[in-house]
């Protein structure tokens, strides 16, 4: 099995490869399209017009759009993005700064989105046929129709304002430091010992956590009930009953399984959304994620950040699909036979 | 070996869990509550390099962790700070400073006349392009003459150096400190001679100042202060009111005005030295003086600033606040839509026929920007003026006045933090500057006389005629001085400036 999932992973970075190629194309294609001159915004607002040519050359932008892109794309090969417009530094410095807040805030939003999710699926499920049936559909529907910022607001002041159980700016209390090994501050707080600064970010994570997860579980729970329902249809489902298997076990132990795996494709590309959803959230509870960064860039037309943070997107994306592929395979017999 | 989790002992892990989240309390601090302070802040600094960018809204966190040359007290009369005493020859062509001899960088370093020679000459001549190269462009030499003496050579008259040395982006470095740490340590380990050290920086996230305590000048109050950087306006005001910030900014009016119904909270609408105006050119449909001060007349200020600031935002005639040298008391434009029509019929334009023009505006640049600006094409279009609105970037205006590309009318914000004229006027009139798309010869000998006159009586003088010259002539269109909002508790007593700086060393609990 674990050949086949290294295959696969192989075959997917390869395949990633060309993907990355025509998004950073279009990336930048679009970015230049824009009617914004980097060049000019990159100087001061004194700055002559023999200056701004002078730095239009030393950027290449004198340069036809293909070959302008060949040199952006041998320098992001190296890891330089350019210069951030806005904070005047290396914008690959500020996105290595700044994903691992969202990736932690990713991640965790979607453990609670799984746990609900599943949670959910399972509930709506168990309630088929009942009076509780339309209930339970009209409250999965209601929690569909609310995006992740408006979730933001809501929780923010329920739980924050109203409530006052949960803090809702930045990612640690204002008395405690932020550690800097890795950038996960969850990690870097128990790597040190400091089991304060881990508790306070726990807390701070919570919000953000719940309004990306939330927004994200309806989808699930309602792909699992689905699924569950087909999967209801199936002969071993019966022969599990004929063998005297209680309804729970039947529902638990063998069309959860099945079910999942159709609900484990879409919450990879959930994934990829709910990644995306971090840029609002980030700005509501003030997370120091590239989100945040994201809408800095884009008030400020900082084209070689957004660049930097538009492709870091997309291989992150990839990296989860090809993620979420392997897991399917390791799931799905069927799949290693072939 | 296998290992079975059984539903209770989850349920234990899960209470333990959640009993240990829930024994911190969120909002506590470890320090004494008269010993730290948070401010909700809307914005973090573009760079820990204070002379790189001219940004208003990050000068009071610089001003904690900077010194200037030159300070402003609260009503901005100019007053010594790191320069003890400054004397202008009557020509304007030179300026002979004495620093004071007491003041050390963070790191316990001296400053001295190099610095300052550093600062205000050598790094904008090494081909930094740093913002101060605009306000320093002048300063053809530093000669020291001692480490606390020097003269300031210009290649013009510089009337207004004083000014300059007090302005955006005017903040002493140290020199040994960036020459052998390199600057991009500087930027990570910033250094200044100012009240507060910065202890922790987090991108976009928050800033920690610690009181440093061999500071020249008045101890800091509250040995630690946290700048949260908190964006979203609504999330501010959340953050005030559940007590995760002591003291906020910039939250919206109808907010304010809640908050000064609540007790334990104190809550303020102050107008400082920004001008909300709308920047004209003197070409297009805008060639026609008609046309222009119909523009002006048609435009009802005072139901703007009702609107949009709860009254609080003062309705101007002249491009300078009041209180300001500039500021003309004796003079008004009036809001006269009448008088609008009549001007507009005689050059042929009507509600039925009008005339067409472009406006751009930012939206959300500063507060309700989009707002007044779809406010003025109805009023506009009232007496028949069909402005086309459009959406730009603040960080394109200057590009798309450099290449003559903005519409006839712009929604533009100033600020001014001396509130000398030259920053008023003789900036937003003059046809060289970036920042004012009028590119009139009449005008434009008139600003660049006044940026030779020495004798500052003369200057302001000449500056008020000016200013009632250009509003008269449709150069420009002043709106409303602009305000700034600050909500905190009763408690937490701070200095109010009229720029609007909230500065962190000003803090006090009482």
């Amino acid at each position: 099995m674990a050949a086949t999932v290294l295959t696969l992973i192989a075959r997917r970075l390869l395949a990633a490869i060309p993907i990355l190629l025509i998004v950073s194309a279009l990336l930048f294609c679009v970015l230049r399209a824009l009617p914004v001159d980097p060049a000019a915004m990159s100087l001061p607002p004194n700055a002559t017009i023999a200056e701004i040519e002078a730095k239009r050359r030393e950027m290449g932008l004198d340069r036809p759009l293909p070959e302008q892109y060949v040199i952006w794309l041998r320098g992001a090969l190296r890891g330089d993005f350019g210069h951030s417009i806005q904070f005047r530094r290396a914008a690959g410095a500020l996105v290595a700064a700044t994903l691992p807040a969202t990736i932690q805030l990713a991640v965790a939003a979607m453990v609670l989105a799984g746990i609900l999710g599943l949670g959910g699926g399972l509930l709506l499920f168990r309630v088929r046929g009942t009076v509780l049936e339309p209930v339970a559909d009209l409250l999965s529907i209601l929690l569909l129709s609310i995006p992740e910022f408006l979730w933001g607001l809501i929780l923010l002041f329920v739980f924050g304002v109203a409530l006052r159980v949960l803090p809702f700016t930045g990612e640690v209390a204002p008395d405690l430091p932020v550690p800097h090994l890795t950038g996960f501050i969850l990690l870097d707080s128990l790597t040190i010992g400091r089991f304060d600064i881990f508790v306070s970010a726990c807390q701070h994570l919570i919000l953000p956590a719940a309004a990306l997860g939330l927004a994200f579980s309806p989808t699930i729970m309602r792909i699992l009930r689905s699924s569950l329902f087909d999967v209801y249809h199936e002969d071993y489902i019966q022969q599990a009953r004929l063998r005297g298997l209680s309804e729970r076990h039947v529902l638990l132990g063998h069309a959860l399984k099945n079910a999942s795996l159709p609900t484990l494709t879409l919450a990879g590309v959930q994934f990829g959304i709910l990644f995306s959803g971090t840029l609002l959230v980030e700005v509501i509870y003030s997370y120091p994620g590239m989100g945040n960064l994201m809408v800095d860039a884009v008030r400020n037309a900082d084209l070689p950040l957004i660049q930097a943070i538009g492709l870091t997107y997309c291989i992150v994306v990839l990296l989860i699909n090809t993620a979420v592929d392997s897991l399917y395979v390791v799931l799905n017999p069927k799949l290693r036979v072939r | 070996m296998t290992f079975q989790l059984k539903r209770r002992a989850l349920l234990q892990l899960a209470m333990g869990g959640a009993a240990s989240l829930g024994a911190a309390t969120p909002f506590a601090s470890a320090l004494a509550a008269d010993d730290a302070a948070t401010i909700g802040w809307p914005n973090d600094v573009p760079s820990w390099d204070p002379n790189q960018r001219f940004t208003p809204d990050a000068q009071p966190i610089f001003k904690a962790v900077y010194d200037q040359p030159l300070d402003q007290d609260p009503q901005l009369k100019l007053i010594p700070h790191l320069i003890k005493s400054w004397s202008q020859a009557s020509d304007g062509l030179s300026m002979a400073i004495e620093l004071r001899d007491d003041v050390t960088f963070h790191n316990g370093d001296k400053m001295t006349t190099e610095d300052f020679r550093y600062t205000f000459l050598e790094r904008n001549k090494s081909g930094l392009k740093l913002d101060i190269a605009n306000s320093m462009r002048k300063v053809q030499d530093i000669v020291i003459e001692s480490p606390t003496k020097a003269t300031m050579k210009f290649d013009s008259p510089a009337p207004t150096m004083p000014q300059w040395l007090a302005f955006l982006g005017s903040y002493v470095v140290s020199k040994k400190y960036i020459e052998t740490q390199g600057l991009d340590n500087f930027l990570k380990n910033p250094v200044g001679t100012g009240p507060y050290k910065l202890a922790e920086y987090e991108l976009n996230s928050r800033i920690v100042l610690e009181r440093y305590d061999n500071y020249w000048g008045s101890k800091a109050n509250i040995p630690r202060v946290t700048i949260q950087i908190i964006k979203d306006p609504s999330a501010r005001v959340a953050a005030i009111q559940s007590g995760q910030v002591d003291c906020t900014v910039n939250v919206p009016v109808r907010e304010v005005q809640r908050f000064e119904q609540e007790s334990g909270f104190a809550a303020e609408i102050n107008p400082i030295t920004r001008v909300i105006l709308i920047h004209a050119r003197a070409d297009l449909a805008f060639a026609d003086k008609n046309v222009r001060l119909a523009a002006h007349h048609a435009i009802d200020k005072a139901a703007l600033s009702k609107a949009f600031y709860g009254g609080a935002a003062v309705p101007l005639s002249v491009l300078a606040t009041p209180g300001t040298p500039g500021y003309l008391t004796d003079f008004s434009f009036n809001y006269d839509p009448q008088l609008a029509k009549a001007l507009l019929a005689k050059s042929d334009f009507s509600p039925a026929n009008p005339v067409k023009i472009g406006f751009a505006t930012t939206n959300g640049q500063f507060p309700n920007d989009y707002d007044i600006a779809r406010a003025v094409v109805q009023m506009w279009k009232n007496v028949g003026i069909d402005a086309d609105l459009q959406v730009i970037e603040y960080a394109k205006y200057f590009e798309l006045n450099r290449g003559a590309k903005l519409p006839e009318t712009t929604l533009y914000s100033w600020d001014n933090a001396t509130g000398d004229p030259e920053i008023f006027s003789g900036y937003q009139l003059n046809p060289k500057m970036p920042f004012s798309p009028w590119k009139d010869e009449d005008i434009g000998n008139r600003v660049l006389a006044l940026f030779n006159v020495a004798d500052y009586d003369k200057r302001i003088a000449g500056y008020r005629d000016l200013e009632r010259y250009a509003v008269e002539n449709g150069a420009s269109i002043p709106l409303l001085q602009s305000v700034v909002t600050i909500v905190r508790k009763k408690r937490l007593a701070y200095t109010k400036y009229a720029n609007g700086w909230l500065l962190p060393q000003t803090l006090q609990w009482g």
